[in-house]
């Protein structure tokens, strides 16, 4: 642990990566359920289900781009115009109205039951889903 | 790009889905736990079961790239972090194949009890916060943190 705290270029790297991966995984889960609803839209339990895992999501949000920034001003990143940044910048920061606009379907789903709400919320994330695979592919290969 | 650039994408990728999948599981087998009725933790436990491809594909990927890019790369045969990652994760899979099976003896445990009057059991919650089940799942997730760790931090390389 004595070399961890010295290595600088672990810690960021480390949470920037355990929460891109958090984030992924708890919105995977809500897919998943919401998904499954569409079969079973009577049950509560996938409502309240779907809005825990988006809730999960966002201190993994927060985790991952708070350590983006810490690993670019370690690293002379901060003015770099790269494309695979550029992405990544691009679906972690405006991504976060399309999460929250899930979170939000999602509760209006789980206060009032409304079919169309659950479908919304299925819709939107899996975009966020989809947005969240590019930027995880163009920042491992450095796309650009 | 390059075919380094290439197996490491695919090698993130598989990450991506073994660890986010492993995420989700877990995710789906608190929210199981918590479920008030049998017929509502079996519902959720069978969610469970769509993790499994994802988390196969992680886990045959991660090995199948890693390897290559560990050819690639150049990196040491004798590589300690590479042959301890390796270990990690032969624990991480054979500890998840045992909670996997755990999950399943309480789901279907929570099916009967479902198609009976939809009342919990002693039973079944023990069988849900069985100690053992739960260590076996909370070590194989500490150990594919470790691998990510060692991934990370290359000790020695």
């Amino acid at each position: 642990m004595t070399l961890l705290a010295y290595s600088r270029a672990f810690w960021p790297l480390f949470l920037h990566v355990l929460g891109a991966m958090t984030l992924f995984g708890a919105v995977s889960a809500a897919a998943v359920i919401l998904f499954a609803a569409h079969r079973r839209p009577d049950a509560l339990v996938l409502r309240r289900a779907a809005f825990t895992s988006l809730l999960v999501a966002i201190p993994a949000w927060a985790v991952t781009l708070a350590c983006a920034y810490w690993i670019e001003s370690d690293e002379g990143l901060s003015n770099a115009n790269a494309t695979w940044l550029g992405i990544g910048h691009g679906v972690l920061e405006p991504g976060l109205v399309v999460l929250l606009a899930a979170i939000g379907c999602t509760y209006w789903w789980k206060r009032t039951g409304a079919a169309i709400a659950g479908r919304i919320a299925a819709g939107v994330t899996s975009v966020y889903l989809v947005l969240l695979v590019v930027a995880f592919l163009a920042m491992t290969g450095k796309w650009g | 790009m390059s075919t380094t650039q290439w197996l490491l994408m695919l090698h993130v990728a598989a990450a991506f889905l073994f660890v986010g999948g492993s995420v989700a599981a877990g995710i789906l087998n608190a929210l199981a736990i918590r479920a008030e009725r049998p017929s509502e933790t079996a519902l959720l436990l069978r969610l469970v079961r769509a993790t499994i491809p994802p988390i196969a594909v992680g886990v045959l990927g991660t090995l199948v790239f890693g390897i290559w890019l560990w050819h690639d790369l150049g990196f040491s045969i004798g590589a300690a972090w590479i042959w301890i990652s390796l270990a990690l994760w032969v624990v991480a899979n054979a500890l998840g194949g045992i909670g996997g099976r755990h999950q399943q003896r309480s789901r279907e445990l929570a099916e009967q009890l479902a198609a009976n009057g939809d009342t919990s059991t002693d039973e079944l919650r023990a069988l849900l916060r069985d100690v053992k089940g739960t260590a076996v799942s909370y070590i194989a997730g500490a150990a594919t943190l470790a691998i990510l760790v060692l991934m990370i931090w290359k000790p020695g390389s």
